[in-house]
Order: C-alpha cells, then sequence, then structure tokens
C-alpha cells in the first residue's frame, strides 16, 4: 500500500461568480519514505494541492488516503514547512521549535521540550541563535528554524511549499544541500516521506526520487518521471555528469514541451 | 640630523593633543551646559527683595532647585548616549526656567495675584506637610482606576478574541460595540449612582465601560487583522482551540489590544478626576476641588502637580509593559 494516494482529485474555486479549475482529476500516488517534488509553472495548482494534502482546504471532489485513510482536516502525521511566515515572530526559535513538539507530543515536559528543540536547532546550525525571534534572523535561518520545527516533530510526513523559494541562491544551495543531508540521514532510521513543491528543476532533480509535472488550466499530471540517480547524493560531482545534463534536459524539453502545447506546438520557437 | 631631532618632538606633541583632545571635548559636552547657567540664575534672583507680604518659603524651592542639579551632575557621567544626555538635560533646563519665571512672577515682582499664585516655594513646602494627605488620595484614585481598568481588560479580552474569531457572531459584534462605545461613558452615571450604594462602586462600574468597550473593541479587530498565513500556520500544526485562541490569535492581536487598552487608560482618568470632583469624598480630584472651594489654591496647584505626575508615572510603566510585551518587533 502506498504511503499517500492522490485519487481523482478536483478543485474548483468560485471567484467573482466566475467557476476556476485549479485542480482536475489528479492522480498519483507515493511510496513510504520517497521524495517526491512537485513542480510546474504558476498557476498549475501545486499548491493547491498541498493545502489539501495539509489538510486547510477541501476538494470539491475526489480524495487523498495516508495509510488508506482519508484525509480529514489538519492532522499530527504531517510536519510543514511554508514559504513564508511559517515562524510565530513573538517566540524565539527555540520557543517556535517547542511549540511544535508540544503540539505533537503531549507529555514531553517543557524541560524535554527546549532540549529537543536545542538538539534540532543545532543540526541546522542555529545553536547560537535559539534565543533570537524570527524578526532578528535572515530569511535563510528563518527557513532553518521552519525545517528543525517540521523535523523536531517527527512526522512521518514532511509537506514543504517553495520553502526556498525566497531565498538567495547561495543560501539556497545550501539549504538543499542540509535538507538531503537530515533527510537521507546515517541509515539508521526510517526516511521520511516528503511532498516538495518547487519551480526549480535543478533543486527537483538533486532532492527527489519522483518528479511529478503538472501542467496549468487546468492544474494536470502532465508528466511522472523517476529520478535515476543513486544516494546519497553529491551535487558538486552529480552535475558534471553526463547523465545528470542528459536527464536535465529532458526534464526541461518536457517542461517547454507542455508551454508549447498550451499556446500554439511547433510555431512557438524557444 | 637637525631636521631629525626637530621633528620627533613635533611628532610626539601631535599624538598627545590627539589623545586629549577628545576627552576635553567629551567633559566640556557634558558638563558645560545652559542648564547650569540657568541653575546659577535661579539662585541668584532670590537675592532680589521680596515683594510679597507673606512667607514665600524661598529656602524650599533653592533646596529643590539644589537636589535637582546634583542630580543632574551625577547622571551627566552616567548616561550614556548623547541623546539620552540631551533629553534630560532639556527636561531640567524647562523646569529652571518654568522656577525662574514663576519666583519673578510671584514673590519678587509680584505681578500675578498672590491669592491665586503663590510662590513656588511655598507649593513645596505644602507639597510636604501635606504628604501623608496626598499619599492617601493617590491611593484612593489609582486602586479605583486599577480595580475598574483591570476588571475590564479581564472581561474584554477574552470576549473579544471569541467574539472575533467566531465568524458569525464577529459581524455584528463589531457593530453593536461600535455603537455602545460611541456613547460617552459618563452618562452611564445616573444610572450608576441609581444602582450602586458608594461612590467607589460607581466610579469603578464607570472605568470599567469606559475601558470595556475599547478594548473590546482593539481585540476584536486584532483577531479579525491576524494574517492567514499565521492562522495557517497555527492548523497545520494541529493546534487545539484553546491554544489556537491564547497561543496564537491573542500574541498575533496584541498590538491592537494595547491601542483599546491606552485608549481606556486616558479616558479613564478624565472619568475619574472628573467624577471626584462632583461627588467624592477622597481621592485627587477631591483634593483639588475640595481646597479650592475654601480659596486655598496653594492646595490646588499642589493638587494639579500631582495629578500631572501620577498620570505621567503610570503612562511609564504601562509602555514599559507595551514594549516587554511586544519586544519580538523590530
Amino acid at each position: 500500500m502506498s504511503k499517500i494516494e492522490v485519487n481523482h482529485l478536483t478543485v474548483d474555486y468560485i471567484e467573482k461568480k466566475k467557476s476556476f479549475t485549479a485542480l482536475k482529476d489528479v492522480s498519483f500516488s507515493i511510496q513510504s519514505g520517497e521524495f517526491v517534488s512537485v513542480i510546474g509553472s504558476s498557476g498549475c495548482g501545486k499548491s493547491t494541492l498541498l493545502s489539501i494534502l495539509e489538510g486547510i482546504h477541501t476538494p470539491t471532489s475526489g480524495e487523498i488516503l495516508i495509510d488508506g485513510e482519508p484525509i480529514k482536516g489538519t492532522g499530527t502525521d504531517r510536519g510543514v514547512v511554508f514559504q513564508h511566515y511559517s515562524l510565530f515572530p513573538w517566540m524565539t526559535a527555540r520557543k517556535n521549535v517547542a511549540f511544535g513538539i508540544k503540539q505533537v507530543n503531549k507529555s514531553a515536559s517543557r524541560t524535554e521540550r527546549y532540549q529537543i528543540a536545542d538538539a534540532f536547532l543545532e543540526k541546522v546550525g542555529l545553536e547560537q541563535f535559539k534565543n533570537k525571534y524570527p524578526s532578528q534572523l535572515s530569511g535563510g535561518m528563518q527557513q532553518r528554524v521552519a525545517i528543525a520545527r517540521a523535523l523536531a516533530m517527527d512526522t512521518d510526513i514532511l509537506l514543504m511549499d517553495e520553502p526556498f523559494g525566497a531565498i538567495d541562491a547561495k543560501n539556497r544551495t545550501i539549504l538543499q544541500e542540509l535538507l538531503l543531508e537530515l533527510w537521507e540521514g546515517d541509515g539508521t532510521k526510517e526516511r521520511k516521506t516528503v511532498v516538495f513543491v518547487t519551480h526549480d528543476i535543478d533543486e527537483a532533480i538533486l532532492l527527489s526520487d519522483k518528479i511529478v509535472m503538472m501542467t496549468a488550466n487546468p492544474g494536470r499530471v502532465y508528466r511522472e518521471i523517476k529520478v535515476p540517480f543513486d544516494r546519497p547524493r553529491n551535487r558538486a560531482q552529480l552535475v558534471q555528469t553526463k547523465d545528470y545534463n542528459v536527464f536535465r534536459n529532458k526534464l526541461l524539453s518536457m517542461f517547454y514541451s507542455d508551454i508549447a502545447d498550451k499556446i500554439g506546438g511547433e510555431e512557438v520557437v524557444l | 640630523m637637525n631636521i631629525q631631532t626637530n621633528a620627533s618632538p613635533t611628532i610626539q606633541f601631535d599624538k598627545k593633543t590627539k589623545t586629549e583632545s577628545p576627552l576635553k571635548a567629551e567633559i566640556f559636552s557634558r558638563y558645560f551646559r545652559v542648564v547650569h547657567a540657568l541653575f546659577a540664575v535661579l539662585i541668584l534672583i532670590q537675592l532680589l527683595p521680596d515683594q510679597l507680604p507673606t512667607e514665600t518659603y524661598a529656602a524650599y524651592a533653592v533646596w529643590f532647585a539644589a537636589g535637582v542639579e546634583v542630580l543632574t551632575l551625577i547622571l551627566s557621567a552616567f548616561i550614556k548616549k548623547p541623546a539620552s544626555l540631551n533629553l534630560f538635560v532639556d527636561i531640567v533646563a524647562f523646569i529652571y526656567g518654568l522656577l525662574i519665571a514663576w519666583t519673578l512672577a510671584t514673590a519678587k515682582f509680584n505681578i500675578l495675584k498672590a491669592a491665586l499664585f503663590p510662590p513656588p516655594g511655598k507649593v513645596l513646602w505644602q507639597f510636604i506637610s501635606d504628604y501623608d494627605k496626598i499619599l492617601t488620595n493617590i491611593q484612593s484614585s489609582v486602586g479605583i482606576i486599577l480595580q475598574g481598568y483591570l476588571l475590564a481588560i479581564a472581561a474584554a479580552v477574552p470576549l473579544g478574541l471569541f467574539l472575533g474569531w467566531s465568524a458569525r457572531l464577529g459581524g455584528a459584534a463589531a457593530y453593536i460595540s461600535k455603537f455602545l462605545g460611541a456613547i460617552p461613558p459618563i452618562v452611564y452615571i445616573p444610572y450608576g449612582i441609581a444602582l450602586l450604594p458608594t461612590f467607589r462602586s460607581v466610579s469603578v462600574f464607570v472605568i470599567f465601560l469606559a475601558t470595556f468597550w475599547p478594548v473590546l473593541g482593539g481585540t476584536m479587530s486584532g483577531v479579525m487583522n491576524v494574517e492567514k498565513k499565521t492562522i495557517d500556520s497555527a492548523k497545520v500544526l494541529n493546534v487545539g482551540k484553546f491554544t489556537m485562541l491564547f497561543s496564537v490569535i491573542l500574541p498575533a492581536s496584541l498590538q491592537q489590544i494595547f491601542i483599546g487598552c491606552n485608549q481606556g487608560l486616558t479616558v479613564s482618568f478624565v472619568l475619574l478626576t472628573s467624577a471626584e470632583m462632583i461627588g467624592a469624598q477622597s481621592g485627587l480630584g477631591y483634593y483639588i476641588k475640595n481646597y479650592s472651594d475654601f480659596g486655598d489654591y496653594t492646595r490646588t496647584i499642589v493638587g494639579l502637580i500631582v495629578v500631572g505626575i501620577v498620570i505621567v508615572f503610570i503612562s511609564f510603566i504601562f509602555n514599559r509593559i507595551q514594549k516587554f510585551l511586544l519586544r519580538w518587533k523590530q
């Protein structure tokens, strides 16, 4: 049985009395411990899809099953990292992480929660900043705290909605490698199931086992592509291989042929 | 050779002046200020002959000014930031200027009506001799304010959180609280008097109403304006209803709640001092009204100054609390 099963998901929005289909008959499945990226241009419904996985929105029809059970609202089996503002500005980095732990582990004492929080802040390299408020941290540091919180909650599933979309290129690279390292782990623990929304093809290839490419108007699954590279992955080595470049070009041409299909096929010169 | 021997002492001399001059400038900028000249003027004008037939208690004014001067000199050495020092010194200069003008207009030239405007020394003397009485009246006024004010906050904040969070009730409640909050709380006084047994309970009741509506309105608008992203972040953490309201929505709307609290505090003071001037047997408003009825304008001025000091002090505490609770904002 798959960890996550998306079955014939359709979402209609009504905006100014006009109906708008964000997702149309979207189906795919994710195995336990799999890292899946959902990629597509803006407006393809990838964030809508994630908000249904988060349990914030409900679909018009169809359903998502987790371990065979349909999603009913938010749950403690899923940790989430948003692009912006996942942190509470009135809590220090440590309290933000400890607050997340408290929601999934009611029995842990305050001291225990702080201990776990400190350990995870150390993992993301922020042990010196644990008593800082989010407004005192850079965007990249804030996302590190958000990742520390999601990991400290120790949920089976991790949902990430363009978590590095607003970070500058250099820090984005560092954060991608950090996430890869934390997720791959040392092999002693079972890997988490990750759904990672992005519009960056290189990011998707580096991180994922599988890429779900979506297309817009209405949002549908265009292709599902397995990423054929061994783990643990090393960016510097990977990008130099011929296989990587062949694979990347294949994805890019799919990405653009989808756009070409949309606006008139062969006449478009890229 | 000659050039070399000449050159080296010049360089040394340069070095010396370089290290010394900023220190000198520092001392000069800290201690040589107009404020100290004003202090000297204030002391010197005491030598002019008095024009008043009554005792002026000039010694009290001199001792007071001397105390302020010593404090200023000590703090001049300890306040690090130039901006803070300037602020403090400017306030002291204002006090000296006021005392100079006041002394000249009363004791020295008798320009103002002596019965209505006592000299500053006499006001200070009266303050010291009435100290116990003033303290009791401060306690009475501040006690009433705190009781009504804190009760109102304790009631309005949870109710505002609940109403603001409830999509259905919130809309209607916003209009109702706007309407009820628009009624000046002073018009509730007749009802208060008819319903409640003592002046104290009526005052607490009116202050309660004066604070309740702005705090309720502030809390509700705060809750309704909490960013959707903040609420979504809490939702995906799967927080319970209670945690959502008190650990997420409450801190997120704190700034707006403080706007309501601030408004309530200002109105409360205006209301209480007015009410005390009409019907009370204690409190600062009563102190002022009672002695002015007897033509004792020295005590009336004492009362005015004390009311000012108490309000400034309470606002200061309030701002400190607000700053502490909102310390996470940049």
